[in-house]
Order: C-alpha cells, then sequence, then structure tokens
C-alpha cells in the first residue's frame, strides 16, 4: 500500500473548491423558485407528488404567457434540490437555493418538521416561503412573517369528522388512538384526541409507534381487547397499509375506522382491497370538491383535466396543494407587480382570493384559516366524499371489518 | 510531522478566513467542516488511540444536542447551555464506559452502536420534555442579522475545534496518552504492567462523549430546531470513523484532515451526483477500507494488528 | 385471553425472526465477521419476490427456491472477492467494510426500486385461524412453519454433511481445522453464501407479511443482533431460541410498556445481556 502524496490529496481538496466556488448563475428575465425535496430516501414517494403539482403548476403559467409582473410577462423555473429526506439537510438545502443559486421565492420542504427546520433560514432572508405540506400548528409558531401555509390546521380535520361521527353514528363512545411518533401523525392524533374529550367520548387507548415500526400485532391485540367503536389511526401510508391488514387479520371490526392520510392514495385501496371498505379519512382537498377560479387553471375541474392529461391519473391532495403553493406565488406576485420580496410579502398577506384548491386567505400566523377540509370515506373501492355537505357524494357508512 | 503541521497550518489560515468571504453558505460548510473535526477527534480519543472501535459518537452528539436544547428551552443563556451538555455527556460517558469497556470487539462495537437507538427511543417517549416526535425549537435570536449569526456559530464551533484540538494534543503526550496507546497494543500486557487500563479506558471514552456533545449542543442552537432522528443518527458515528481513516487513526491531524477531504467529497457528491450518494459514500468506505486503511497519510510505522 | 394471544403473536413472529438471524450467526461465529449486508440481502430477496409475484404469478413460496441459489452465488462470490482480504483485519475494518458495500446495495435498491412500500398481497388471501379464542393469520403462520423449516434445514446440513461438519469445525477452532485438511478458505466462501442463502431465502416469506422497501434492512438487521446475543454466536439451534424469545419479548414489550418502546426493549435486552451473558442463554462461548 503505497502511501496517496500530499500534493496529489492537496490537489484533489483544492480541486473540489474549485467545483465549489463555480456556484450556478441566475438566468436573466425568469423567476426560480427553489423547492427542496426529499428526492432520495424515505420520503420520495412524497416528493414525486409534489413535482408533479409544481411542474404542472409552471407548465401552465409559462404555456399562459408567463407571469404578469407589473408590465412585462416572466417565465417561471422551479430549481429542485434533494436533501435526501434528511432535515438538516433540508435546511442546509434551503440556505444553498438561497445564497448560492439566488432564487428569488421559495417552497418549503416536505412535511411538518423539515418545513419548520427549513423555515427559520428563509425567515432570516426574509424570503417569502409557501409550505405546500404543513399543517401543523407548530410549525407557524414561531412568529416568523415570510412563511405561508396552504393547509389549515388539523383540527380543522378532526372537528367536521367528530361532529360527523356524533351525529350519525349515535352510541359510538368508546375511542382508541394509535398515532406513528413523528410531527405530523402525532400532532394530528393529539388533536382527535381534543376533539372526541370535546364531545364526551372516552378515549381509551392512545398509543405511539415508532417510525419504522413492522409488526402492530400487539398494539392491535390490545385494542381489540378494549373493543372500542372508533379506531383512529395515523402514520404514513406504508404503516397505514400494514396496520389495516393486520387489523384485518386479528378479525378486528369497529363502527368507524379513521385513517390519516392513507385512504386518500389509490395505493391504500389497491393494497387491500377489501379490507379499504368503509375506512374514513380527512385530507385538505379532493379532486370532488369544485371552485370556480381566476388563478390560471381557472377552475378545480379544469386543474383535474390537465393533471389527468399530464400524469394519467387523478390528482390527490399533495399534488394539489403544490400545485396552488405555486398559484398563490403567482397571484401575489401579480398582485404585487413587482419580485421585491417585501411587497410579495405583503400581497401573500393581503391575500382573499378564490383558488381551484378552494378559497384562500393567510391567518396571522400565515397558515391559511379559510379551506374547508373533506371529509371522505373508501365506499366499494371508491373514495366518496362525505363532507362538506355542498359537494356530497355519499353518506358515512358505519361498520368496518 | 512537519509536513502535516504546515499542512494543518495551511488549512487553519484557509479556514480562519472563510469570515471575510462574506458569504454565509461557506460559512455553513466551515461551521459543518468544524463540527466534523470535532466528532472526529471526539472518536480518535476511543478508538484511534484506545482502539475500541465505538459507534458511539451519535448516541454523543444526539444526548448533547438534546442536554443543550432542553436548557436553552429552560431558559439557560446559550454558552453555558453548551457547557452543561458537554458536562451531561461527559458523565453518560463515564456510566457507560463503565458498563461497556469491560466488552471487547464485536461486541463492544455493536452495544455502542445500539445506544443511539435506545437513547433515541427514549427522546422520543419523553414528548413533554423533548417534544418527542414533534422535535424541539431552539430561540431564534431576533436581533442578530444573518451575516452576524453565520459568524457567530462560525468563530464558536472553531472554539470548539481548537479546545479539543488542544485536549487530544494534550492527551497524545501525557501519561494518559502512552497508556492508552500501550492499551491498543496489547490490553491485558499493559494491565499487567501496572497500566489502570478501566480508568483510562474510561477517561477515553469520557473525553470522547464530552466533545462530542458539546458539538450536538452547538449543532442544536445553530439549527434551531431538532428532531429524534437527526441527531441521533447513526451516521455520525460512521462519519467520525471514515474521517479518521481517512486521515489515519491516531495521529494528531489525522482526524482534522480527514473531516476537511470528507466534508469536501461530500459536498461536492450531494451537489453532483443526487441520486447516488450514500452509495458513492458506501463506495468510498469500501476503496479505504480496502486499499487505504491507514489513512491518505499512510503512517511509516505499521501499528500492530490485533490476533483474531 | 389477551395474554395468550399475545405470546402466540410472539411465537409466530418470532419463528420468523429465527430464520433472519440463523445465517447472520453463522457468518459471524464462524468468519468473525459482521455482515451488515444481511439486512440488504433479505430486503433484496423480498423484492425478487414481490416481482416474481407481481410479473410471473410465481408464489413466494416458490420463489424461496429461486432465492436460495441465486443469493448463495452472490454470497460465495462476494466472499471470494472482497470479504476474504479483511479476514485477519481489525474488528472497525472489516465492520466498515460490510457497512459501505451496504451502503452500495441499498442505495442500488433504493434507485432501482423507489422508496415506495411495496406489500405483496396474496390473491385469494389467505384468511385467518380461529383456535379457542386465539386469531392467527394464516400467512404469517405459514411463514413461520416454513422459516423453521428452513433453519431446521440448515442445522441438519451443518449436523450431518460433509460441508456442514467441516464449516462447525472451522467455527471452534480454526488452526486444528485446518490440520485436519479443512480448506478454511473455501469454508469462509460457503459459510458466507449460506449466509446471503438464509437472507435471500427468509426475503420471500418476510415479504409476504410486511411491506417491503429499500429502508427496512436495518431494522431486520437490528432484530438479527439481538438474536445472536441471546441465543449464542454461530449457534442455529441459539438462533431459534432467540429468534422466539425475542418475539415473545417484544410482544409482551408493547403490550405492557406501549409499542413504541418494543425496538428500545429489545435493544436495552442486548445491552444486559451483553454485559451479564455475552455468551447468549445457550452458554456457548463465540469470538469476542
Amino acid at each position: 500500500m503505497r502511501p496517496v502524496s500530499i500534493r496529489s490529496i492537496a490537489a484533489a481538496v483544492l480541486a473540489a473548491a474549485g467545483v465549489l466556488l463555480a456556484a450556478g448563475a441566475a438566468a436573466q428575465g425568469v423567476i426560480r423558485i427553489g423547492a427542496p425535496l426529499p428526492l432520495t430516501g424515505p420520503l420520495s414517494p412524497e416528493a414525486q407528488k409534489l413535482q408533479n403539482g409544481m411542474n404542472l403548476w409552471a407548465e401552465t403559467a409559462n404555456k399562459a404567457g408567463g407571469v404578469k409582473v407589473g408590465a412585462k410577462r416572466m417565465k417561471v423555473e422551479i430549481v429542485y434540490v434533494d436533501y435526501q429526506s434528511n432535515t438538516p439537510r433540508a435546511v442546509q438545502a434551503t440556505e444553498k437555493l438561497i445564497t448560492q443559486d439566488k432564487v428569488d421565492f421559495l417552497f418549503s420542504p416536505f412535511g411538518s418538521g423539515a418545513a419548520k427546520a427549513a423555515s427559520s433560514v428563509s425567515e432570516k432572508y426574509e424570503m417569502p416561503t409557501i409550505a405546500a405540506t404543513a399543517s401543523s400548528e407548530q410549525v407557524y409558531d414561531q412568529g416568523y412573517k415570510y412563511l405561508f401555509g396552504v393547509y389549515t390546521p388539523n383540527q380543522t380535520l378532526t372537528e367536521p369528522l367528530a361532529d360527523l361521527v356524533q351525529k350519525q353514528a349515535a352510541g359510538v363512545q368508546r375511542v382508541a388512538i394509535l398515532a406513528r411518533n413523528d410531527l405530523f401523525p402525532l400532532a394530528i392524533a393529539q388533536e382527535m384526541e381534543k376533539s372526541a374529550k370535546k364531545r364526551n367520548m372516552n378515549v381509551l387507548y392512545f398509543e405511539k409507534y415508532a417510525i419504522g415500526t413492522l409488526d402492530h400485532a400487539s398494539a392491535l391485540s390490545q385494542i381489540k381487547a378494549l373493543a372500542p367503536h372508533w379506531i383512529f389511526a395515523t402514520g404514513y401510508i406504508n404503516d397505514l397499509i400494514l396496520i389495516k391488514k393486520q387489523m384485518g387479520d386479528l378479525g378486528i371490526e369497529a363502527p368507524v375506522v379513521t385513517m390519516v392520510a392513507g385512504p386518500a392514495y389509490k395505493e391504500f385501496v389497491s393494497a387491500l382491497g377489501k379490507g379499504a371498505e368503509n375506512v374514513s379519512s380527512a385530507a385538505w382537498w379532493h379532486p370532488a370538491v369544485r371552485y370556480q377560479s381566476k388563478d390560471v387553471f381557472g377552475s378545480t375541474e379544469n386543474f383535474n383535466k390537465l393533471f389527468r392529461d399530464k400524469y394519467g391519473l387523478d390528482p390527490d391532495y399533495g399534488e394539489a396543494s403544490s400545485a396552488v403553493s405555486g398559484v398563490v406565488l403567482q397571484l401575489a406576485i401579480e398582485a404585487a407587480g413587482t419580485l421585491d420580496r417585501k411587497a410579495v410579502r405583503e400581497a401573500l398577506a393581503k391575500m382573499n382570493t378564490m383558488t381551484f384548491f378552494g378559497p384562500i386567505k393567510f391567518g396571522p400566523t400565515g397558515q391559511v384559516n379559510s379551506l374547508d377540509p373533506p371529509v371522505f370515506q373508501v365506499q366499494k373501492g371508491k373514495q366518496v366524499v362525505i363532507l362538506p355537505t355542498a359537494i356530497k357524494q355519499g353518506s358515512l357508512q358505519l361498520g368496518v371489518k | 510531522m512537519r509536513s502535516s503541521a504546515l499542512l494543518a497550518a495551511a488549512l487553519l489560515a484557509l479556514v480562519a478566513l472563510l469570515p471575510l468571504s462574506g458569504d454565509a453558505y461557506w460559512l455553513r460548510l466551515g461551521t459543518t467542516m468544524l463540527m466534523y473535526g470535532v466528532l472526529a477527534m471526539s472518536w480518535n480519543f476511543i478508538g484511534g488511540m484506545a482502539g475500541y472501535p465505538s459507534f458511539a459518537s451519535a448516541a454523543f452528539f444526539g444526548l448533547g444536542a438534546y442536554a443543550g436544547a432542553v436548557a436553552q428551552k429552560f431558559g439557560v443563556p446559550m454558552g453555558l447551555a453548551w457547557v452543561c451538555a458537554g458536562g451531561a455527556a461527559l458523565a453518560f460517558a463515564a456510566l457507560l464506559g463503565l458498563a461497556l469497556l469491560r466488552l471487547r470487539g464485536h461486541y463492544f462495537a455493536i452495544a455502542s452502536l445500539v445506544v443511539a437507538e435506545v437513547l433515541r427511543e427514549l427522546v422520543n417517549s419523553a414528548t413533554d420534555l423533548t417534544g418527542g416526535g414533534m422535535g424541539l425549537n431552539l430561540p431564534v435570536p431576533h436581533d442578530a442579522t444573518v451575516a452576524s449569526q453565520a459568524q457567530f456559530f462560525f468563530y464558536s464551533m472553531l472554539g470548539l475545534a481548537a479546545i479539543t484540538f488542544t485536549a487530544m494534543l494534550l492527551t497524545t503526550h501525557s501519561k494518559l496518552g502512552f497508556g492508552l496507546r500501550c492499551i491498543q497494543q496489547n490490553e491485558a500486557a499493559a494491565d499487567m504492567l501496572g497500566v489502570n487500563t478501566t480508568l483510562y479506558k474510561v477517561a477515553a471514552f469520557m473525553l470522547s462523549g464530552a466533545f462530542a456533545g458539546a458539538a450536538g449542543a452547538l449543532y442544536a442552537s445553530w439549527v434551531h430546531y431538532i428532531e429524534p432522528p437527526d441527531v441521533f443518527d447513526v451516521l455520525y458515528s460512521i462519519k467520525a470513523i471514515v474521517m479518521v481513516l481517512l486521515g489515519g487513526a491516531g495521529s494528531v491531524f489525522g482526524p482534522l484532515f480527514g473531516a476537511a477531504i470528507f466534508l469536501s467529497l461530500e459536498e461536492l457528491v450531494w451537489r453532483n451526483y443526487l441520486q447516488v450518494h450514500t452509495g458513492v459514500l458506501g463506495l468510498m468506505i469500501v476503496l479505504l477500507v480496502l486499499f487505504l486503511p491507514k489513512g491518505v497519510f499512510a503512517r511509516a510505522v505499521p501499528r500492530t494488528r490485533k490476533k483474531p | 385471553m389477551l395474554s395468550l394471544q399475545i405470546f402466540a403473536n410472539g411465537l409466530v413472529l418470532g419463528g420468523l425472526y429465527a430464520c433472519i438471524a440463523a445465517g447472520f450467526s453463522l457468518v459471524w461465529g464462524v468468519l468473525n465477521i459482521i455482515n451488515i449486508l444481511h439486512g440488504s440481502f433479505i430486503v433484496l430477496g423480498g423484492y425478487l419476490a414481490y416481482y416474481a409475484y407481481a410479473k410471473l404469478g410465481i408464489h413466494p413460496f416458490l420463489s424461496i427456491l429461486i432465492a436460495a441459489p441465486l443469493f448463495f452465488a452472490l454470497g460465495y462470490a462476494l466472499q471470494r472477492a472482497l470479504i476474504n482480504r479483511m479476514i485477519a483485519a481489525p474488528v472497525l475494518l472489516t465492520l466498515s467494510l460490510t457497512f459501505g458495500l451496504d451502503l452500495m446495495l441499498s442505495n442500488g435498491m433504493l434507485f432501482a426500486f423507489t422508496a415506495d412500500f411495496k406489500k405483496l398481497t396474496l390473491d385469494p388471501p389467505l384468511g385467518v385461524l380461529s383456535l379457542s379464542g386465539i386469531v392467527l393469520p394464516v400467512d404469517r403462520l405459514f411463514a413461520m412453519l416454513l422459516a423453521l423449516g428452513l433453519t431446521g434445514l440448515l442445522y441438519l446440513v451443518l449436523s450431518r454433511s460433509r460441508i456442514g461438519r467441516a464449516i462447525v469445525a472451522v467455527r471452534m477452532d480454526r488452526e486444528a481445522a485446518a490440520l485436519m485438511g479443512v480448506n478454511v478458505k473455501r469454508i469462509y466462501a460457503v459459510t458466507f453464501g449460506v449466509g446471503a442463502l438464509m437472507a435471500g431465502a427468509s426475503g420471500p416469506l418476510l415479504a409476504m407479511i410486511f411491506p417491503i422497501s429499500p429502508l427496512s434492512g436495518p431494522a431486520y438487521l437490528g432484530k438479527a443482533f439481538v438474536i445472536c446475543v441471546l441465543g449464542g454466536l454461530g449457534s442455529v439451534p441459539g438462533a431459534m431460541i432467540g429468534g422466539l424469545a425475542l418475539g415473545v419479548v417484544e410482544s409482551f414489550g408493547g403490550l405492557w410498556f406501549g409499542p413504541e418502546h418494543a425496538v428500545t426493549l429489545s435493544f436495552t435486552l442486548l445491552i444486559l445481556m451483553l454485559l451479564f451473558r455475552p455468551t447468549g442463554l445457550l452458554g456457548r462461548a463465540g469470538y469476542s
């Protein structure tokens, strides 16, 4: 083993430094929006959805001539950076986009945890940032002025649901909650507990499972022994598919089973088949909603159509929320008439408009507070909207096997 | 030794000049490199000098991060919180060391690896204290600008690296260092010669823990938000080891060089090879282990290999 | 009866765990190498079964027969080409080597298969078995029986066949075995191949029950560690006992301390065992 000469090492280090110095230069006449996404690692399926939505918006906006900035029109370009599903890297990616890639605006990383971490950076640089997928109020509790999120707080999902169950499923008294020990799933489970207790329901069981748990038999056996009327489970799609399957294996039956956020996705239904029947869920958007809007899509139906044309399947809420992040940014820039960040920030704070996603108005913390999240249920293999009543497609069915 | 001292001085000069660039991202890279340096040097105490394959760096880093963060949550000022975190990690390392350092080789390696997992889950469940899976926020100083904050943390990390380096230098030339080298070569013989092996090993482990813990606390204050999987990440342990292997285990400047080389490579790969960076890291490790196990600056005097 | 159900859950899980750990334990005991790749081999075997079922309709039980020789060859080749160079190296280096290789493999799988969890759902599903109040899913039960069967087969091969006995001889005393004319290098490669075979063969079984993703490797590996320490290195009966014990401990741990602590519990058990009884429940001394 010949020792490698110090000279060659120094050369390598210097070369590396040289490469690092060759940072990207900004293109002229284009609005650049940074999007740090977990393109690799455990969260990459989510990143794919976000990319789909963002790309659709960028394409549609550019096809319409671009974003109106005062008198001229400018095209948009999204600059993606991978943060490997690792939150510290998300923070680094955010700073890189701002200082090295010199983007004009930012989209948040995926999920509440990373969005919160990255927001410290974007706030420091006074960079308007739109969070497509951060719903937990804890993300917005730092008093930041430049962070805006298009998901309503978690209790807007649990409250209408709890109301509905109380009214239409009389006798539901005993509740069991199983939550993934992660920012969003745990936060929304806590909201569910609050909503249930508010209605004098008895929360018999509230346990967390570790990220990456492969076997839920123990927890589910306990739940079975308690014979609850309402089982509420949170996690990401693979967790929920596993939980529901094991529920079936153990023969657990209950009048109401709600899961967040699996049933919104087609994979949930296809993986479980009959096991998905009558599982309910809530989300921030559903393709069945109908809004007419003055944004680049014009209406929910048009958005759905364009999405289907491009990707061959119906959009779900993750894809819609990333697209509406772009829409919101576009509307703000057009209202401000300039790319100046403070002005755009003001426009965002003042926004009160209708988009294909629903009415958008941001509350004092930057989180949107104008939406009416749909509650839906898997009935006969399809997702059927049961709330809000205006766009109802069916009624709550009881009994999950 | 002469040439490595020169190179170290050059590196130090480069690093110290970073704030002049005025670019916060470069400062971030520099701060990260210094942090890696601290992790590598702290591992060097137990892994390089004593020869115990410790995978506990992540455990100490995470513990320090949470100790510092929780202290700050209760109003302890930043600098003091860092010192407390280092102290907490020191105490924990003492207890852990007394328990685990009786084990050798693989058993020690696994036990040290597993400690991080256990700590992570404990922190995860103590939701009221640590925020559990929802993470912990640290106070952001509102009156500081981006530039001043970046500089502050850069210099703090530089300070920590300097302290760690001094500690390493002092240890190497002290009785402790000598004792550790004896232990590494042949623990039984060292024992017979009257070296208090338990005391020395635990001392090395404690030093390893304290500095890694302080780095964790600094890190937490720097990023303002931590979650258990981020700070108890086993990759911190792996990276510390790889950096020391790169630079040459047991040497004084080795860990720092290793950290510099590693960070440059990591950044290079991250920018250019989006999909395969973990694979490239893996490849790097494999090549290092197979062809350059004594580091890129291979020592002239081979260390005795342990008999299987 | 909740306790009985929990106990049954634990046994079924434990049977699977035994299969995961048997090969790993053998490699560790004979070559004194901790094969970090083991977890990823299991996942790779799982993917093999998944795609075989999804695209070709091959039942996972059959996939085991396909996976076995493939993985044996893979393990043998890997050992001969790379790992053999590090046989006498310090723990740090061998561990780092297999760790680096594992990073490469799991990145490769991530690239090839993406991080979406894939679930192998049998069509038609096998249903559940209900015995005096205890409910057992049939697919788990079959998987457990096959897993135990595979482990038992390994034990038979080790104790009855010539090459098996040569492996055991090398495990007990390498120098003596060499003096007896055993080609130690070849035995190393064969053992590693067998370890890979067991991992690859348990992949299809696990794929039937758990969702597969390139990131589930470390979880399986963690279990293998604990089982090896519980059962003693290089011992197949030990792996069986360790596996069953771990399954039951995790099940009851989930009941008593909450599901989030199940993994912590097993690791705490690991540390305690290492401190107080490193030779395992069966008391077989291993390499340190």
